[in-house]
């Protein structure tokens, strides 16, 4: 794919070379004419709406639509609100438990679907489906299935302790409950990544390990491991932003409770901004969302930028 | 493939079939039977909850929502998408390397700029319409899905082109003519991307409608979660109509889907 594009561009521009002198724009038009919807589109609605965020978080805006100028004032009132930094620290752990749980499982399963076992099309068919499942959908499943009394989990894990354990009542409980749900929704996007990286392995380097000597779980440390990185980093950077901004799937399962136990930063910007009209609140938060993403997008490609330098 | 790592997989294979699996099947089983059924596998069915949750016809009305968010975004999307990944794909232009910036946007979070273009969309006079609903979902999918067109129009060989493009084909016409029909897995692909989306998303339809009978089948869903407490049957009965759609669409699809969504994603 890469060759193809260097060779495209290539050819066009020693076709162009001639012309170099005739007007930017007009040598360019249909290109820009073609791209020229999406631009408008994407400007209007979204470069536009992004900025006024910022202009929303540094006013105060009351119930009769007069906004006054208070600069940083909102982020001063959040950051020294309990209740901010708990959301903190609960999307903190839901980021870590979700990959915690979710990576490992996709390296297992995208060896699985990228094996010459029989079957496999049908299998990595399974392994999608939460994938493309609505997060409202599947959070219902997770409610239904740990409900404290007629849930089959609930009731499995009665038989398990030889006493009642409601997950969904307790404070650590309901977090293992939306950690789960999460892992079990992100794991099939990283497999497809992963999955992507193995099948581009030569083959011969397993058969060279195997005649070495090397047992299953060395082929993957040295093999596999090291030659999916590059995919293993783009996974790991879209899980974790999609997981520290996630609402929908939080507040279907729990609606941020028990009290604020699962009130990630997704879900209290979702009440803030949606339930309670708090506009100036929720765009304050929405601006932490956003340097959050941008933090961990920033590390992440630092780590894969030095790992592509070494 | 020796004995032991046979077993080793397949024991694997069980264990994640099993995790995915059951929940799904407790939903539709849940639908199935009334509330007091505790059986694994029920004895006994029935279509209660379905009459309960079509009772008064309102989720028909989010049905009908739903289908004309996800048909209209999709009918939104695709002809940009169309235009803008042939142009990234096919031409030389200053300021072209901005384009990663599509590769940006949807990693930025949505939920955040959705607050402000509540304002907007007021201003506009959208508020409480199915099309501010169309619009958000269009925007929000957009950049993904021009670079996925860009990705597959990168896979067509541009000879095709370039021989009908001597031969005195129009430039347009080497794109609906020629590179279109070439791309057509693709823009399917696309379309599946947004189709489902759209019809997946709650978020948009909670922001920008207040009122119930506006709502997508989703945002019905989550309202139904927070109202009915305990009615598990009618909830999941709600579930299975709302997951129909991307699963069949999924299903069918399935190869060029999953292609399309793995060259949107990488460079």
């Amino acid at each position: 794919m890469r060759s193809t594009y260097d060779g495209l561009a290539s050819s066009s521009k020693s076709g162009s070379g001639s012309q170099r002198s005739a007007g930017t724009l007009s040598k360019h038009i249909l290109p820009y004419s073609l791209l020229s919807p999406t631009v408008i589109l994407l400007a209007a609605f979204l470069a536009i709406p992004f900025f006024s965020l910022f202009y929303y978080g540094v006013h105060k805006t009351d119930l009769q639509g007069v906004s006054t100028y208070v600069g940083l004032n909102n982020f001063v009132i959040l950051f020294r609100e309990a209740r901010f930094l708990q959301n903190l620290q609960a999307t903190l752990l839901y980021l870590v438990g979700v990959l915690t749980i979710s990576i490992p499982l996709a390296y297992f399963a995208a060896v699985l679907i990228s094996s010459n076992m029989r079957g496999v099309g049908v299998l990595r068919t399974i392994f999608l489906i939460p994938w493309v499942l609505a997060p409202v959908v599947t959070a219902l499943l997770f409610k239904t299935m740990m409900d404290p009394t007629s849930g089959p989990i609930t009731m499995l894990l009665k038989w398990i302790f030889g006493q009642p354990v409601y997950l969904t009542l307790t404070p650590s409980g309901a977090r293992l409950v939306i950690i789960l749900h999460s892992a079990w929704r992100s794991f099939p996007f990283e497999m497809l990544l992963i999955a992507a990286g193995i099948t581009s392995i030569p083959g011969e380097l397993y058969e060279a390990a195997r005649v070495d000597g090397a047992n299953l779980w060395k082929q993957f440390r040295y093999i596999t491991l090291p030659l999916t990185r590059v995919q293993l980093f783009s996974a790991v950077l879209m899980i974790s932003v999609w997981t520290i901004q996630d609402a929908e799937g939080v507040y279907a399962l729990t609606q941020g409770g028990p009290g604020y136990a699962t009130e990630v930063t997704g879900v209290r910007l979702f009440k803030e901004a949606f339930l309670y009209f708090n506009i100036s609140l929720a765009s304050s938060i929405g601006i932490a969302l956003i340097v959050l993403s941008v933090i961990i997008m920033t590390i992440y490609l630092r780590i894969l930028g030095k790992g592509e330098a070494a | 493939m020796s004995r032991t790592r046979l077993i080793f997989a397949w024991v694997g294979v069980v264990f994640i079939a099993v995790m995915i699996i059951f929940p799904v099947y407790w939903g539709v089983r849940t639908a199935l039977v009334d509330n007091y059924n505790r059986q694994l596998i029920p004895t006994e069915l029935t279509l209660d909850n379905y009459r309960f949750l079509f009772q008064g016809g309102r989720f028909v009305d989010n049905i009908y929502n739903s289908l004309f968010v996800s048909l209209g975004s999709v009918a939104a999307t695709l002809p940009l998408a169309l235009l803008g990944g042939y142009a990234l794909a096919r031409f030389e232009f200053p300021g072209k390397r901005y384009s990663i910036v599509l590769l940006v946007l949807p990693l930025l979070p949505a939920i955040a700029v959705l607050v402000a273009l509540i304002m907007y969309v007021r201003s506009l006079g959208l508020y409480n319409t199915l099309y501010a609903v169309i619009l958000a979902n269009t925007v929000f999918s957009l950049p993904f899905a021009v670079w996925m067109v860009r990705g597959f129009m990168l896979s067509i060989p541009r000879e095709i082109e370039e021989a009908a493009l001597i031969d005195g084909c129009a430039p347009l016409a080497a794109l609906f003519r020629i590179a279109m029909p070439l791309a057509a897995p693709g823009l399917i692909a696309v379309g599946i991307f947004v189709l489902i989306s759209a019809w997946n998303n709650y978020l948009f339809s909670f922001a920008f409608t207040t009122k119930t009978p506006l709502q997508i089948v989703p945002a019905a869903l989550l309202g139904y979660i927070t109202a009915w407490g305990t009615n598990y049957g009618g909830m999941n009965a709600a579930a299975t109509v709302a997951m129909m759609p991307p699963l069949i669409f999924f299903l069918a699809f399935q190869k060029w889907f999953v292609q399309g969504m793995l060259a949107g994603s990488t460079k």
